[in-house]
């Protein structure tokens, strides 16, 4: 197969497509502290929720 | 073809490429995975080229309709069943068909963010926000899923029981059909068999025209929100939760982002995802309300105590109270809605996996190139189909509550999303638009709103302190 007919079969894709761009990391996200401190607030009360709701269907079995 | 519109373009050959992809002769930084997308893309290319528009449609659906309908699963259709059993005809109704607004809504933004990243949201998650994020997300998937999965099975159990076929039947098809459609290493393949095996969701909208409901009432239910449930506050809470996690959560949000880009959509097909997602949304919203219809046939036949038929439940009640051929119906649909969504949950346990630990995570991939996306996959359906196996385990308690801690847990992963969607560096103009914003916040605080006040009533109750 000559790398022209190669270059055909993958013409139809994006750049960002192929495997090995989209196996490269996207750079990290600056959050803020009040974002952290949101995502933090957000994260404690679904694990207290559902400690709740795991408690109830244990309690009810 | 259009008459007389352009000539379609001649296929390359991918055939003798992919094949030769299995050996070793691509080129550099070229894989398997890529030239089989590719062809995927061709086929679309083409199509957009040649002006074959349901064709272009019949090319793009697929991971919106897979989600919704994926979710229109045992636990949910039992949920809504119960609903229907102990309230009649009234608030749910409606309430379904808002649940699947909000759906949509949410959805929406997953496709978009993964055609216009290529990434699903896991990698996005732990590589944007963090480790510790991203394990976070992933472990609350691992929970919710498992918990559902084992919900499906008890579902897919449900529906055979009715037939007189045990527990054993149900593991061993349940794992078969994973495998069976694993086989392929292709995307489209599994994708076209699982949404071939989705259209039979639509049983439960036979079995609701079958148990002849009176129509002028449903409408009335529809466009009144009436009645409004009476009876104990936390049943309702409950079944309103229940509801919730019935049509968004956490594994659709994972699946449905992954399977866009695995699918191989672009920032070009954002229109045809739109399509895919909607009709997905206004499917499992007229199917959900099948089964409600449906199991409200059980209202005045005391339908509260429908926990106390056990073995057979549902399909067994409807088969006394209104006939053999609506029980069969419900039961075939209870088993169609349990499998289809072994298939779609277990792939987003697959997709999550290989995010998280950076390892090939594709349908598109051999099961040797991409062994933890494929083995998380098998082995999520295989640890609930051996729980399903251990006698005495509450059915119907463990369907509903699985549908509530997916609610729970659902803010944090929505949350994340709503980041993603906003996120100009990775979405460039695609970001979300202000109302959609304001819409999507909204969404979340009502779920979390619905989730806790019935963890707390719960909680409160438990612990007999109401």
């Amino acid at each position: 197969m000559t790398d022209r007919e190669r270059e055909e079969l993958v013409m139809y894709l994006e750049r960002d497509q192929l495997v090995s761009d989209t196996g490269r990391p996207v750079s990290p996200a600056q959050l803020s502290r009040r974002v952290k401190v949101g995502l933090w607030a957000l994260r404690v009360f679904a694990l207290v929720v559902s400690a709740m709701v795991i408690y109830t269907f244990i309690a009810q079995l | 073809m259009t008459p007389g519109g352009p000539t379609p373009i001649p296929e390359p050959a991918f055939e003798g490429a992919i094949a030769d992809g299995q050996g070793t002769t691509l080129p550099a930084g070229l894989t398997h995975e890529d030239l089989i997308r590719s062809r995927d893309r061709f086929r679309v290319h083409n199509a957009r080229q040649s002006r074959r528009r349901w064709y272009l449609l019949w090319l793009l659906v697929g991971p919106g309709i897979l989600a919704m309908l994926g979710e229109n699963d045992g636990p949910s259709m039992i949920s809504y069943a119960t609903s229907g059993a102990t309230y009649g005809l009234g608030f749910f109704l409606p309430f379904i068909v808002v649940t699947f607004g909000m759906a949509i809504v949410c959805q929406e933004m997953c496709m978009r963010v993964g055609a216009v990243t290529h990434r699903g949201y896991g990698q996005l998650v732990l590589e944007r926000f963090g480790k510790l994020w991203g394990w976070f997300a992933a472990g609350d998937l691992v929970v919710t899923n498992l918990v559902t999965l084992i919900a499906e099975f008890v579902a897919i159990r449900v529906g055979l029981a009715y037939f007189h076929l045990g527990a054993g039947v149900a593991a061993v098809l349940g794992v078969v059909l994973v495998l069976f459609t694993l086989s392929g290493g292709r995307y489209w393949r599994w994708e076209r068999i699982v949404l071939g095996l989705a259209t039979f969701n639509g049983l439960f909208l036979v079995a609701a025209i079958m148990v002849r409901p009176d129509w002028g009432s449903v409408g009335h239910a529809v466009v009144a929100f009436s009645p409004l449930p009476g009876g104990s506050f936390n049943t309702l809470l409950l079944l309103i939760a229940s509801t919730i996690g019935a049509t968004v959560t956490p594994w659709m949000i994972f699946f449905q982002q992954s399977a866009s880009a695995d699918k191989g959509m672009t920032p070009d097909d954002l229109r045809h995802g739109r399509y895919d997602t909607v009709a997905g949304g206004v499917l499992a919203a007229v199917f959900g309300c099948g089964a409600l219809i449906a199991g409200a046939a059980l209202a005045t036949h005391g339908g509260a105590n429908i926990q106390g038929l056990a073995g057979a439940g549902f399909p067994a009640a409807l088969a006394a109270v209104s006939g053999k051929a609506v029980g069969t119906v419900f039961a075939l649909g209870l088993i169609e809605a349990g499998a289809v969504a072994v298939l779609t949950i277990s792939a987003s346990t697959g997709y999550a996996a290989g995010e998280c630990v950076g390892a090939p995570h594709s349908l598109n991939s051999s099961a040797r190139g991409a062994a933890l996306f494929y083995g998380a996959n098998i082995g999520a359906a295989t640890i609930a189909a051996a729980i399903i196996l251990i006698p005495g385990a509450p059915l119907l308690s463990i369907a509903l509550n699985a549908n509530v801690l997916a609610t729970v847990l659902l803010p944090v992963a929505l949350v994340f999303m709503i980041m993603l969607a906003n996120d100009r560096e990775l979405m460039g103009r695609w970001v979300n638009g202000a109302t959609l914003n304001r819409v999507a916040i909204g969404i979340v605080a009502f779920i979390s709103v619905c989730g806790a006040a019935y963890a707390v009533d719960s909680f409160l109750q438990a612990t007999h302190v109401l």
